[in-house]
C-alpha cells in the first residue's frame, strides 16, 4: 500500500480515496439496483399477483389475501440471502418492496391514470411494507434465516390484511345500485369500465372458506402465513443459486489456436470431442 | 480512410435510429388519439357471425357534454349454432365498447335485470338490454353494446360514433352510501387515506433503509465479512438491534392501533359482492318462416355471399323477407317498405351496406307456401370487415339473421345458416380486358 491518508472500515484499512470511490460505488450500484428490482420484481408481482393487486374490486378477503404475500415474498427472501450473507446488510425485504411499490405508482400513474383513463381510485397498489419491515427486523434480530422464515415470513402475510385494511376500508361501504347492495369498490369498477376484463373474471371469495366464521380474511391471511414460510426458505435458497458466480471454461478458444503457455495445443476434433462430453459448468463461491 | 467512413456512417445510422425511436416514443406518448376503434375487425368472422347478434340498437345522442348521458338500448340473440370450440354462455356480462373508461356506465339491465354481476343466458333466445352511459373524457369515441362470454370473450355489437365535449376536470360521479357518507365524486375517493398510509410507510421505509446507507455500503462490509481482520461486530452492532427492535414494536402497533381506528372510522362495511345475476330470456317466439339453405357460395372476386335457400311459412300471414343480419351488417331489401322504415337516420351508415340485399322472389311467401330464392349480399364490406377470412376457418359455416315481415309491418326473425364455399375464379372469366367475360 502506498503511503497517504487512510480511515479504517469495519476493523480494515482503506485508503481515504479508496474508501471515497468505494462509496460513490455504493451509491451507484444502490441506483442501478433500485431500477433494476423495481422493474424485475414488479414484472414478477404483475404476472403472478397480478389482477389481484391491479383493481380495488378484486381484492377480496380470500383470495387476494393468500396470494399476494406469497406472490410478494418471493424476491424480499432472495435478496435477504445476498444482502444479509454478503454485506450482513438487514434491509433487502424493505428494499424490495419499496422498489415494487415504486413501480406500481409509476405504471398506475403513467400507465393506467393518464395513458387509458381510469381513476386512481380503482388502481391502488396494496400496502407490504408493514411486512416486508418486520420480515427485515426478524432477520436482524435472530441473525437465522429459519428463525426468520417461522416468525418474519409469518408476520409478513399476518399484517397484509391489517395493514391494507387503512385505506382499503372506505372502498369497502356499502352503496345501492339499481336496488342491488355492492360495495363502493364493486361499484367504482362497474362505472369505470374495463371492457376486457369483465366482472366473471373476478375470483370473490370462491370456496367453502366462509363457512368458517364469516370472515375469511383471518382464515386466509393465517394459510397465506403457512404458505409464506414455504415460500420464503425455497426463494432464500434460489436466491443463494443466483448469487453463485457461474463461469464457463472458453473452450472455443481450442479452435482459434488460443492455449495456455503450459498446455499443448490441441486439435479441433479433440476440443469437439472433449466439449461435447463435457459440458460443464464449473462454479465458484 | 475506409474505417474512417465506416465508423462515420454507423455513427450516422446510430443518430439516425436513435432520433427515430425518441420520434416513435414521441408519437406514442403525445398523440394517444390515433387508436380510435377496438379491434373489432379482428375478431374472427366465426365469433361474429354465429355468437351474440344484436338488433335494433340505439344511441339516445351523438353528441354529449361531460356528465351528460347517452342511453344505448337494443336486443340480442345468441345464435343456436353456437361454434363448439366455444363453451356455452354459463357466464355472460353486459359490457360496452368504449376506449376505456371514456364513458362511465351508471346503469345497465339485460331484460330489466340490474346488470352489474354476471349471469348465465341461453342459446337462441333474444335479450333486451340497456346501458346508461356517462360522458366523461371529451372526445370522439367508438360506442358499442358488448357481451363478454366466459372463454369467448368479448361479443361486440355495432358501433356508433359519439362526441364528448366539456372539460374532463368537470366530471363528477356521486353517490351516497347505506352507511350515510356522501361521496362527491368516486374518481378521487378514499385517495388522501390512500396517499397518507402509503407516504406514512414509505417514510418510514426510508427511514429504515437510510439508517444503513448512510454508512459505507458494499465493498467495505463485504471485506470485513470475508478477510481476516475484518470486524463484524461493526456491522451490526447493538445500536442498530435496539433500533431495530423499536422499530419492529412501532411497526406492529402502528398497524394495530390503525386497524382499530379504521374500524371505528367505517364500522359498516361490507364484502366484494360475487353472486350471479338470474336472467330470464324474453318469451320465446316461434320461427315463422323455415329456412333451409340449399347451398351458398362467397364470391371472393365479387365480394358476395350468395344463398339458395328454401323458405317455409308456417305462419298464418303473409311473409316478405326484408333484412339478413350477420355480423352487425344490415343488408335491407330495398324492394321491402317495412324494411327500409326500420332503418333510424342515426344508424351508422359503415354498417348498412348501399347495395342492400337481393332477393330472385321478393313477392311475400302466404301462409303454408314454400318457396326457393336466391339471396345475394354484396358488399366491399365482406372484405373490409374481414369476414371473407371465413374460408380459412375450420369451422367454415355461415350465420346470420333473417328479418321477415308482414303487410302490416310485424317482423319474425329465423336463424340461417349453412357451410359455405369459397368461389374463388370468375365463372364469366371477366377480365379488365374482357369485361364482359367469355372466351373473348
Amino acid at each position: 500500500m502506498q503511503g497517504g491518508a487512510s480511515v479504517r472500515l469495519y476493523g480494515l484499512e482503506w485508503p481515504k480515496e479508496s474508501a471515497r470511490i468505494s462509496r460513490v460505488f455504493d451509491l451507484l450500484v444502490a441506483a442501478i439496483l433500485f431500477l433494476a428490482v423495481s422493474g424485475a420484481f414488479h414484472l414478477h408481482y404483475m404476472l403472478t399477483a397480478g389482477d389481484w393487486d391491479m383493481w380495488i374490486d378484486w381484492k377480496d378477503r380470500q383470495w387476494w389475501v393468500t396470494l399476494t404475500p406469497i406472490m410478494a415474498i418471493t424476491f424480499p427472501a432472495a435478496l435477504q440471502y445476498v444482502f444479509w450473507t454478503k454485506f450482513r446488510l438487514p434491509i433487502a425485504a424493505t428494499f424490495a418492496v419499496v422498489c415494487l411499490l415504486f413501480g406500481q405508482w409509476i405504471n398506475r400513474y403513467f400507465g393506467f391514470y393518464l395513458w387509458s383513463y381510469f381513476p386512481m381510485s380503482e388502481v391502488i397498489p396494496a400496502l407490504l411494507i408493514p411486512g416486508a419491515l418486520v420480515l427485515d427486523l426478524a432477520l436482524l434480530l435472530t441473525g437465522n434465516f429459519l428463525f426468520t422464515a417461522m416468525s418474519g415470513a409469518f408476520a409478513f402475510a399476518l399484517l397484509f390484511y391489517p395493514a391494507n385494511w387503512f385505506w382499503l376500508a372506505p372502498y369497502r361501504l356499502p352503496v345501492e345500485v339499481m336496488g342491488q347492495l355492492v360495495s363502493v369498490g364493486d361499484y367504482i369498477s362497474y362505472a369505470f369500465t374495463r371492457t376486457a376484463l369483465p366482472e366473471y373474471i373476478r375470483l370473490i371469495e370462491r370456496g367453502t372458506l366462509r363457512t368458517f366464521g364469516g370472515h375469511s380474511a383471518i382464515i386466509a391471511s393465517f394459510f397465506s402465513a403457512f404458505v409464506s414460510i414455504l415460500m420464503y426458505l425455497a426463494w432464500w435458497h434460489i436466491g443463494m443459486l443466483l448469487a453463485r458466480v457461474v463461469t464457463t471454461p472458453n473452450t472455443l478458444k481450442n479452435f482459434m489456436g488460443l492455449t495456455d503457455k503450459d498446455e499443448p495445443a490441441e486439435t479441433a476434433q479433440k476440443a469437439i470431442d472433449r466439449t461435447s462430453l463435457q459440458g460443464r459448468f464449473v462454479a465458484s463461491e | 480512410m475506409r474505417t474512417f467512413c465506416f465508423r462515420k456512417s454507423s455513427c450516422a445510422r446510430v443518430i439516425l435510429s436513435a432520433a427515430a425511436a425518441i420520434m416513435q416514443i414521441g408519437i406514442l406518448t403525445f398523440v394517444p388519439d390515433a387508436a380510435l376503434a377496438h379491434g373489432e375487425r379482428n375478431q374472427e368472422p366465426f365469433l361474429r357471425m354465429r355468437t351474440a347478434h344484436f338488433y335494433d340498437v340505439k344511441w339516445s345522442a351523438n353528441d354529449i357534454p361531460v356528465n351528460g348521458e347517452i342511453v344505448v338500448t337494443g336486443k340480442f340473440r345468441l345464435f343456436p349454432i353456437w361454434p363448439v370450440n366455444l363453451p356455452l354462455p354459463e357466464a355472460a356480462f353486459l359490457g360496452n365498447g368504449t376506449p376505456g373508461p371514456v364513458l362511465a356506465r351508471t346503469e345497465s339491465y339485460i331484460n330489466g335485470v340490474p346488470a352489474i354481476q354476471s349471469t348465465k343466458l341461453e342459446l337462441n333466445r333474444d335479450y333486451e338490454f340497456k346501458t346508461v352511459l356517462k360522458g366523461r373524457v371529451p372526445g370522439y369515441h367508438h360506442v358499442h353494446p358488448m357481451i363478454n362470454v366466459m372463454g369467448a370473450g368479448p361479443l361486440l355489437g355495432p358501433g356508433n360514433w359519439l362526441s364528448v365535449t366539456g372539460n374532463e376536470s368537470d366530471f363528477k360521479l356521486p353517490i351516497k352510501t347505506l352507511s350515510g357518507e356522501t361521496i362527491d365524486n368516486l374518481e378521487t375517493w378514499g385517495l388522501g387515506r390512500v396517499f397518507f398510509w402509503h407516504g406514512l410507510w414509505v417514510a418510514i421505509a426510508i427511514v429504515w433503509l437510510v439508517w444503513w446507507l448512510r454508512r459505507p455500503l458494499l465493498l467495505p462490509r463485504f471485506r470485513a465479512l470475508t478477510e481476516e481482520g475484518g470486524d463484524r461486530s461493526q456491522l451490526v452492532t447493538s445500536t442498530d438491534r435496539l433500533f431495530g427492535a423499536g422499530l419492529l414494536v412501532a411497526t406492529i402497533l402502528i398497524v394495530f392501533f390503525g386497524f382499530q381506528a379504521t374500524d371505528t372510522a367505517y364500522p359498516r362495511t361490507v364484502p366484494l359482492q360475487g353472486s350471479r345475476a338470474t336472467v330470464e330470456p324474453l318469451p320465446e317466439v316461434p320461427e315463422q318462416v323455415k329456412v333451409v339453405v340449399n347451398k351458398s357460395n362467397y364470391d371472393v372476386p365479387g365480394r358476395s355471399l350468395r344463398m339458395n335457400v328454401t323458405l317455409t311459412n308456417n305462419g298464418s300471414t303473409s311473409a316478405q323477407l326484408g333484412e339478413f343480419l350477420t355480423s352487425n351488417q344490415r343488408f335491407i331489401n330495398h324492394e321491402v317498405s317495412q324494411a327500409m322504415a326500420t332503418v333510424d337516420p342515426n344508424y351508422p351508415k359503415e354498417l348498412l351496406p348501399p347495395n342492400g340485399l337481393k332477393v330472385s322472389d321478393s313477392r311475400p311467401l302466404k301462409p303454408g307456401e314454400t318457396k326457393t330464392v336466391d339471396i345475394e349480399a354484396a358488399d366491399a364490406a365482406w372484405e373490409t370487415e374481414r369476414l371473407s377470412s371465413l374460408i380459412n376457418d375450420p369451422d367454415n359455416t355461415l350465420g346470420g339473421l333473417l328479418f321477415f315481415y308482414d303487410e302490416h309491418g310485424k317482423r319474425t326473425i329465423s336463424n340461417v345458416s349453412g357451410p359455405m364455399v369459397p368461389v374463388f375464379t370468375d365463372p364469366d372469366n371477366r377480365t379488365a380486358e374482357n369485361p364482359k367475360g367469355g372466351a373473348g
